[in-house]
């Protein structure tokens, strides 16, 4: 029983370490190099890129130890005091970046170009559209009635 | 291309805003980079950064917001727009003002036949 315990235990402390760990690394995302990239310089021109990200995770876990119950000793045989335990971690995550500007020094100065994302654009407009049919063809309808 | 530093800058990780990080449920942090050198341009790089905690969990969103650039002794502000998101939000609130003025006509000509 006390082994048992003991594993538990260090199986947790493990778990624990491996969550600030992965925690440490989700942190990162807020750092400056996450954003910025290094420089790359082509002829008199250097580029730096600049991105948006955002990163996400979450984590869970248990254990459970079950302790001899208190036996009616008339009714219940010995081998009834088997102790077991069980215990589980799961987790999930997801990151995701994408660029919003290019930074370019050149030799008339520096300049912020914005990188513009046309697909995203374009699905805005459609679902925007979209609902906005949707929403005057149920106002017509309403309208009639 | 040199670093004050010494090491490239963008490696360095947070600067300022570290020693805050993990304080708070919710944190809404301005983050300057360490200064690099091109040419004569010293740019220090900015963003904004949040960062939600969660018991088991966070989340961070991190976006760039402006570069400083200093040349003989010099600052200049350069916002950094985020050009695909602008145009998102203005679809979205032309839409919502289109659905507003439509709504609004088709009720006041409903309330004239009504009368």
């Amino acid at each position: 029983m006390i082994d048992t315990t003991n594993n538990m235990l260090t199986l947790a402390q493990k778990r624990e370490e491996q969550i600030s760990r992965v925690m440490e690394k989700l942190y990162s995302a807020a750092q400056p190099g996450a954003v910025y990239s290094e420089p790359v310089t082509a002829g008199n021109y250097t580029i730096i890129s600049a991105c948006e990200i955002s990163a996400g995770g979450g984590f869970g876990s248990g254990l459970g130890l079950t302790s001899p119950k208190p036996q009616d000793e008339a009714s219940q045989p010995q081998t009834q005091s088997v102790n077991s335990s069980g215990g589980g971690f799961g987790g999930g995550g997801g990151s995701n970046g994408r660029p919003v500007a290019v930074i370019v020094i050149g030799p008339d100065g520096v300049t912020v170009r914005p990188v513009v994302d046309v697909t995203k654009i374009a699905l805005a407009g459609v679902t925007v559209w979209g609902s906005m049919l949707m929403l005057l063809g149920r106002m017509r309808r309403a309208n009639k009635r | 291309m040199k670093h004050p530093e010494g090491i490239s800058p963008l490696d360095q990780g947070m600067a300022k805003g570290e020693r805050r990080r993990f304080q708070g449920l919710l944190h809404w942090q301005k983050i300057s980079g360490q200064s690099i050198v091109v040419n004569d341009f010293t740019l220090t790089p900015q963003s904004w950064a949040l960062i939600v905690r969660f018991p088991r969990g966070a989340f961070v969103w991190h976006r760039p917001s402006a570069v400083l650039v200093e040349r003989n002794g010099q600052m200049q502000h350069l916002p950094i727009v985020d050009l695909t998101r602008a145009i998102q939000l203005g679809l979205l609130g032309l839409g919502g003002i289109i659905i507003t003025i439509v709504a609004f006509v088709r009720f006041a000509r409903r309330k004239e036949r009504v009368l």
